[in-house]
């Protein structure tokens, strides 16, 4: 045993890296390798301490690691196998003593290093191969060469070295800390050792204490003749306890009443075969209304014809649906399979899908929201509105009958006689025209201004007097055509009496003589431009209407009395438009001043309006069609809404006319554009007030041909036969029917 | 002023409660919510606005109703889990430990028991209400019944399912409660009527099924213990009511075989792997029997008295085919139960034999025998046996020469007769010979069902005919919109002869307007020109007014007709013969203005419907769309059907040629 390996191992060599392998190789670890590491250290105690050591050693040992003592045994053999034989020979350089077991034991005696040999001996130990990779030596059993040509053989390794590491020892307290104020190593002596040690092991430090006393014992079992204290007996020792007996008490009621049972070991379950079920869950069923939320899921659908194993040939895919059906992703499919025909039960083949589609019907059921949706199942006609048939809305005009020629220029304005014999017309060439209706012959022409457009030509209703009213520039001329052609023998009140009537302010004069000649009684000087005449039902009065924007308000409507040769202005405020309704005694806007309705028919520039001839009465409510010249024709149905009814748009430009048939016996009206058609509609109304007006679209009659961006300009309805007729910018009028 | 009314607190944002947020309010997990749901039958929600009834963003958000999630926070079922999820909890910490006998004993003795019976009771207040939503577990556990066992799939499960299912069937075969059944691809569809609900169940034909990767076994097997719990008290019900049922109808009949067909059902159940048909069953039944007599004289003795009046309905066949038919009760049990009960059925060893003798007992047979090889309990195993009156075959009719000779003389077993070889005194049918003859109601023709015969096509006895749908049982005239067949005909013959004439099918309008002009041979109609005019306009304009089409059609023919006989005339005044060819190039002629015909009646009456539409708001257009369209898709896929049929149709007829 090295004396000078003292108490402590070095821990931190043990696991030491190779590269120093080649240092302490194998057979070389020679006095030097070993000890020159250590020999700095120790070597001031070694000598004096040589015997104590063993004695030390064990004591140390004791309380290092466990394994030590066989470690201990290693180190001994270790240095023995590789250590030569320095000392002189013949004289052994170790002692063998005896062991605890009783063999024997080599103690070697200390090596000693010299001190000037390090460097020379480390220069010799050298590995001189090089920067050949050492796994070139990996089969040999040397690493390399030193500066002698010797081989240096392979370190020992692994568990040899850890031994051999493990057996060097530190001398006795060595920390390997440098005490700050000597600058020397600080060695700890035995007593520190010592004290550090207790409190490593959690022991009292403090000397003299002895853990493992004998006890005294001062409460024991045997009774001792004196007693320890002095005090009486307590009371609670000989009275039963109250609270004890309680506890007690409770404890046996629990018992008795079965609240405590005794340990019964947890008995085996049952089988599930055993839990049969064995009642009626519906022994006293209760009927539940379904809560108003709840949804049952919907059951699958039967299988259709095409399902079956061996439908009708005529529900197999040809090859192009087959061919569609697989391209389609199966989540577009409409079916999840195709139907097949396999002529005989054995012939079918399982159904590979089966449990997948019953893993997706789970999957509805529980994770598919579930929504009610209502079903219309309703025959699609009833949706569609109940439209008389085209046998009830003859007749209706369908053809041109009659063209008449005649007129330079546009042909301004239209009327039809009460009678319905009689059209008169006004163009842009200054002249009125009469024309027989059925032959489109002209009966008579009066020329009424020279440069200015005759705008309106309106007959006088009622047959007793035949009276035509024309506008033309600022004038209105009242004319009694000719009685030629067999009518209105007498000259008209109006034109006998019309010079006493100079009072008003727009005084009614004779016009030259040409026109008298020609048949023209009375011209009423408006000095602005009237655009609309309407007469009256009874034929007494007449509305003329100025719109143009220069009219002052006041002056924009006047009434003219024909039986007394009187104009007047009854507004203040402008107006557009005029016409009276058919068999009101006076205008609405006469008979209340106030404005009745106000209608917002949504276009922009209405052209014309006609008012139904049932309104106001007690036939049908008040109904109106308005043209606009933004193409839209608007159904008003005042009593209904004061939007319009239904807004058509059926013509690609601007609606110059519109005009309701005037009798009660065809519910047509009829629109006049520029796009050169006029548009005949049947539009009735009933007194039902929960029932609209019913309108139906029946014809669209072309013959005009567009002149100069005009098509059709005017439009009248013959009185009493479903008869149109229209004046055209082309210098035409045709009469429809 | 009144209170602002804070956000989310009353309506849809408080009705409804996102998945999500259930879990939460549950404390569960996801897996055990689910299971809670499909337990208590609690399905998702979609609330009318999906932005109001959410408070975030999220577009793709599962709704559930808020009282549903209220009302599971008292589920018993709810510490059910707790238990579970804490039990196994503790498994896995002994596991962990190691401790595997600990593991054991805890799984053995405290796994928590799931008891659905007041599930069941909640869910379904009344027996009428489980009847009602039996349909998906019937086919679910049928399902079940025939798969394998495998460690998704306990034996146990299965083997639970098939009793179940056996003893449904049984109690179908004893009330004679099966009504109808189909064959289709997918497996065999079978329809009872319980207590007046309609019952319909799907069966896989007997395959190992295939198993696609994402069929998740959990959620099927929740559904499962569900069902099977459901099913168990149906059934323990039904036996109940049952009996005395079965008692009263046995009354009834002739009770001669009923032991043995007895045996028999419970033999079959015991073909199919499961020992135990419940025991205390078969002692009601044994019961059922002791009371109802046993008298064992009147053995044959139902026939069908045909004339005697009786009580039952009428049956009323509408006398043409444009009236309205009046719904009618299907037939009763004891009619069912008549069916096939005086004969004596043989399933040969390739007919599936589960599912005939299901069916004929259910009608009514008493004595089905089969090969042996099929299992026991059978009425007879030999084939040769005179009392067999009905034998199903299902194999091909092959050349006597083809057929393997008779064994050896000594092999005096059951299978002494030929295969192929018929018995004498006995029909011979296929297997869909008797679904026909169920849906129907009554014995059909057995030749048409022969051995080796071409069927019949397997029709779906679910499928009302409703007018405008196709229907394969009548005849194609009887479906067939006016002029189908001529112009579909037309059609065809144009096509196959030569494409010469395309335009007169094709080109609609126009130029089947010049044609007519050509037609009319010059002849002066009056308003010609107006038509022209009209057509111009029609061109031009968005609405087209009336054209007077259809009287000028008509007078069109009136013309021709007078210009043949003019003709003939002249030719007669000639003294020419007049010339078949000439009749002939007329009558073709006339057979094309027909065509034409159809087809202006068709123009005229699209663009009456036009003015119509035109005359309706654009909301109520929109809808008169939606439901033209789906009408129009039923329409048109029956004219496909009816155009194929016609197809198949006259190439039958070429053949026959």
């Amino acid at each position: 045993m090295n004396p000078k390996a003292a108490s402590k191992k070095r821990k931190a060599v043990t696991r030491d890296v190779e590269e120093e392998a080649g240092v302490f190789s194998g057979d070389e670890l020679s006095k030097g390798n070993l000890d020159g590491a250590l020999s700095d250290n120790s070597k001031d105690l070694s000598d004096s301490e040589d015997d104590e050591s063993d004695s030390e050693v064990e004591l140390v040992d004791d309380f290092s690691d466990s394994e030590d003592g066989e470690e201990e045994l290693d180190s001994d053999e270790i240095p023995s196998d590789t250590e030569e034989v320095k000392p002189t020979a013949g004289e052994p350089n170790f002692r063998i003593v005896k062991d605890a077991n009783g063999n024997d034991r080599y103690l070697w005696d200390e090596i000693h290093p010299d001190d000037n040999s390090e460097l020379s001996e480390v220069d010799e130990n050298a590995n001189t191969i090089g920067d050949i990779p050492l796994k070139f030596y990996d089969e040999y059993p040397h690493i390399g060469y030193d500066i002698n040509g010797k081989k240096i053989m392979r370190p020992a390794k692994g568990e040899a070295l850890d031994a051999l590491l493990d057996s060097i020892e530190i001398p006795k307290g060595w920390t390997g800390l440098t005490d700050p104020k000597t600058g020397k190593p600080l060695n700890l002596s035995q007593e520190e050792l010592e004290l550090l040690r207790k409190v490593q092991m959690n022991e009292v430090p403090s000397e003299g204490y002895d853990p493992y006393e004998p006890l005294v014992e001062w409460f024991s079992s045997e009774k001792e003749i004196m007693p320890l204290s002095a005090a009486p007996e307590p009371k609670r020792r000989f009275v039963p306890s109250k609270h004890e007996q309680k506890r007690v008490m409770k404890l046996v009621k629990a018992i008795r009443e079965g609240r405590i049972l005794p340990y019964k070991a947890p008995e085996e379950r049952e089988d599930k075969e055993e839990e049969l079920i064995n009642y009626d869950l519906w022994a006293d069923e209760v009927e539940r209304p379904d809560h108003v939320m709840h949804i049952p899921a919907p059951k699958l659908p039967p299988p259709g014809y095409e399902e079956s194993y061996h439908p009708p040939p005529e529900y197999l895919p040809d090859s192009k649906e087959r061919k569609a059906w697989e391209q389609t992703d199966p989540e577009d499919r409409e079916k999840d399979f195709l139907p097949n025909d396999f002529g005989s039960l054995r012939k079918v083949p399982g159904y590979d899908n089966f449990v997948q589609e019953k893993f997706e019907r789970c999957l509805d059921l529980y994770l598919a929201p579930r929504v009610r949706r209502s079903k219309l199942n309703i025959d699609p006609e009833s949706l569609l509105p109940k439209l008389p048939s085209p046998e009830e809305l003859k007749p209706f005009p369908t053809a041109c009958a009659t063209v008449f020629r005649g007129h330079k220029g546009r042909v301004r304005s239209v009327n039809v006689d009460p009678t319905g014999i009689w059209l008169a017309t006004g163009g842009d060439d200054g002249t009125v025209r009469v024309w027989e209706l059925l032959t489109g012959r002209q009966l008579w022409s009066a020329k009424l201004s020279d440069d200015e457009a005759v705008n309106t030509v309106r007959w006088r209703p009622g047959k007793d007097a035949v009276v035509l009213a024309a506008t033309a520039g600022d004038d209105i001329f009242l004319a009694v055509p000719p009685h030629r052609w067999g009518f209105a023998a007498s000259r008209p009140a109006p034109s006998a009496s019309e010079d006493g009537k100079k009072n008003a302010p727009p005084t009614w004069i004779r016009p030259e003589a040409a026109l008298v000649d020609a048949g023209v009684c009375v011209v009423i000087p408006l000095r602005y431009v009237p655009k609309t005449i309407s007469w009256h039902r009874r034929g007494d009065y007449f509305v003329t209407v100025c719109s143009g924007a220069s009219t002052p308000a006041s002056v924009a409507i006047s009434i003219h009395t024909v039986s007394k040769h009187l104009t007047q202005f009854p507004f203040r405020r402008r107006l557009k438009g005029g016409g009276p309704p058919p068999d009101r005694p006076l205008p609405p806007l006469e008979t209340h001043p106030l404005l009745v309705k106000i209608l917002q028919p949504g276009a922009r520039w209405i052209s014309s309006f006609d008012i139904h001839p049932t309104s106001s009465s007690a036939s049908g409510g008040d109904n109106i069609i308005v043209g606009s010249y933004d193409r839209r024709l608007l159904w008003h149905d005042l009593d209904l809404s004061q939007r319009p009814y239904k807004t058509l748009r059926y013509h690609r430009k601007a609606i110059r006319a519109v005009k309701f048939h005037p009798s009660g016996r065809y519910p047509l009206f009829a629109d006049a554009s520029d796009d050169g058609s006029l548009q005949i509609f049947h539009g009735s109304v009933t007194g039902d007030m929960l029932s609209n007006a019913t309108i139906v679209p029946l014809k669209v009659l072309k013959g005009h041909k567009i002149t100069g961006e005009l098509g059709v300009l005017d439009i009248d309805w013959h009185p009493r036969e479903a008869w149109a007729v229209s004046a055209g910018a082309d210098g035409t009028c045709r009469l429809w029917m | 002023m009144a209170k602002i009314k804070k956000k989310g607190t009353s309506g849809a944002a408080k009705n409804y409660i996102t998945r999500t947020q259930a879990v939460r309010k549950l404390q569960i997990s996801l897996p055990d919510f689910r299971r809670l749901c499909i337990f208590k039958g609690i399905y998702p929600r979609e609330p009318r606005n999906k932005k109001k009834a959410s408070k975030t963003s999220t577009p793709n958000t599962t709704f559930y109703y808020t009282k549903d999630i209220q009302y599971l926070l008292h589920e018993p079922l709810l510490n059910k889990f707790r238990d579970q999820k804490s039990l196994a909890k503790k498994i896995a910490r002994s596991l962990g430990r190691g401790e595997v006998s600990d593991a054991s004993r805890l799984e053995k003795n405290n796994a928590p028991r799931l008891t659905l019976d007041h599930v069941i009771k909640e869910r379904y207040p009344t027996f009428i209400d489980a009847l009602r939503d039996l349909d998906d577990a019937l086919s679910l556990l049928f399902l079940f019944a025939t798969l394998p066992s495998t460690d998704h799939v306990p034996s146990k499960t299965v083997a639970l399912c098939q009793r179940l299912c056996h003893e449904f069937q049984h109690y179908l075969i004893m009330t004679n409660s099966l009504r109808r059944s189909f064959l289709s691809i997918k497996g065999i569809y079978y329809q009872a009527t319980i207590q007046g609900q309609d019952i319909m169940w799907l069966v896989p034909y007997r395959f190992v099924q295939r198993v696609n990767g994402d069929v998740d076994y959990r959620i099927m097997a929740t559904f499962v213990e569900f069902y099977t719990t459901l099913l168990g008290f149906v059934n323990f019900r039904l036996d109940e009511n049952g009996a005395e049922l079965a008692a009263f109808t046995l009354e009834g009949r002739s009770v001669g075989d009923v032991p043995k067909a007895l045996e028999a059902s419970k033999a079959q159940s015991n073909g199919n792997s499961n020992k135990e048909v419940s025991k205390e069953l078969q002692a009601k039944v044994d019961k059922v029997i002791k009371k109802a007599g046993l008298d064992q004289s009147t053995d044959e003795e139902m026939v069908e008295t045909t004339d005697e009046p009786t009580d039952a309905i009428d049956h009323f066949e509408p006398a043409a085919p444009e009236a309205d038919s009046l719904p009618q009760p299907a037939m009763s049990g004891n009619e069912a139960g008549a069916l096939f009960a005086p004969f004596v059925f043989y399933i040969s060893r390739e007919a599936p034999k589960a599912p005939l003798e299901f069916i004929l007992r259910s009608f009514g047979c008493k004595r089905v025998g089969w090969a042996s090889v099929l299992g026991d309990g059978a009425f007879t195993h030999d084939e040769t046996d005179p009392r067999i009156t009905h034998q199903i075959v299902d194999r091909p009719q092959l050349p006597q020469e083809s057929l393997p000779a008779i064994p050896a003389a000594d092999e005096k077993a059951v299978q002494k007769v030929q295969p192929g070889a018929r018995i004498p005194g006995r029909t011979y049918v296929q297997p869909q010979w008797v679904w026909d003859c169920i849906n129907e109601g009554k014995l059909l023709r057995a030749d048409l069902y022969a051995p080796g015969a071409t069927l019949p096509p397997h029709l779906s006895p679910w499928v009302k005919a409703t007018r405008g749908a196709y229907d394969p049982r009548a005849t194609l005239a009887d479906q067939e919109d006016e002029d189908e067949a001529e112009i579909a005909a037309e059609a065809s013959d144009s096509d196959e002869e030569m494409e010469d004439e395309p335009a007169a099918d094709d080109k609609p309008a126009a130029a089947e307007e010049s044609e007519e002009e050509s037609v009319d041979g010059g002849m002066d109609v009056a308003g010609t020109d107006d038509d022209e005019s009209e057509e111009e306009s029609e061109e031009d304009e968005d609405f087209g007014g009336f054209d007077e089409e259809a009287a000028s059609e008509s007078e069109d023919d009136d013309e021709a007709a007078r210009t043949q006989h003019q003709k003939e005339l002249e030719a007669e005044a000639a003294g020419l013969p007049f010339t078949a060819s000439a009749a002939a190039d007329e009558a073709a002629k006339k057979k094309s203005s027909k065509s034409k015909k159809v087809a202006a009646k068709k123009r005229s009456e699209d663009e009456e419907l036009e003015r119509q539409k035109m005359m309706m708001s654009r909301k109520k257009r929109k809808l008169l769309e939606k439901m033209m369209y789906s009408n129009k898709k039923t329409a048109d896929e029956s004219a496909k059907l009816r155009s194929k049929r016609r197809k198949l149709e006259k190439g039958e007829k070429g053949e026959k040629n």
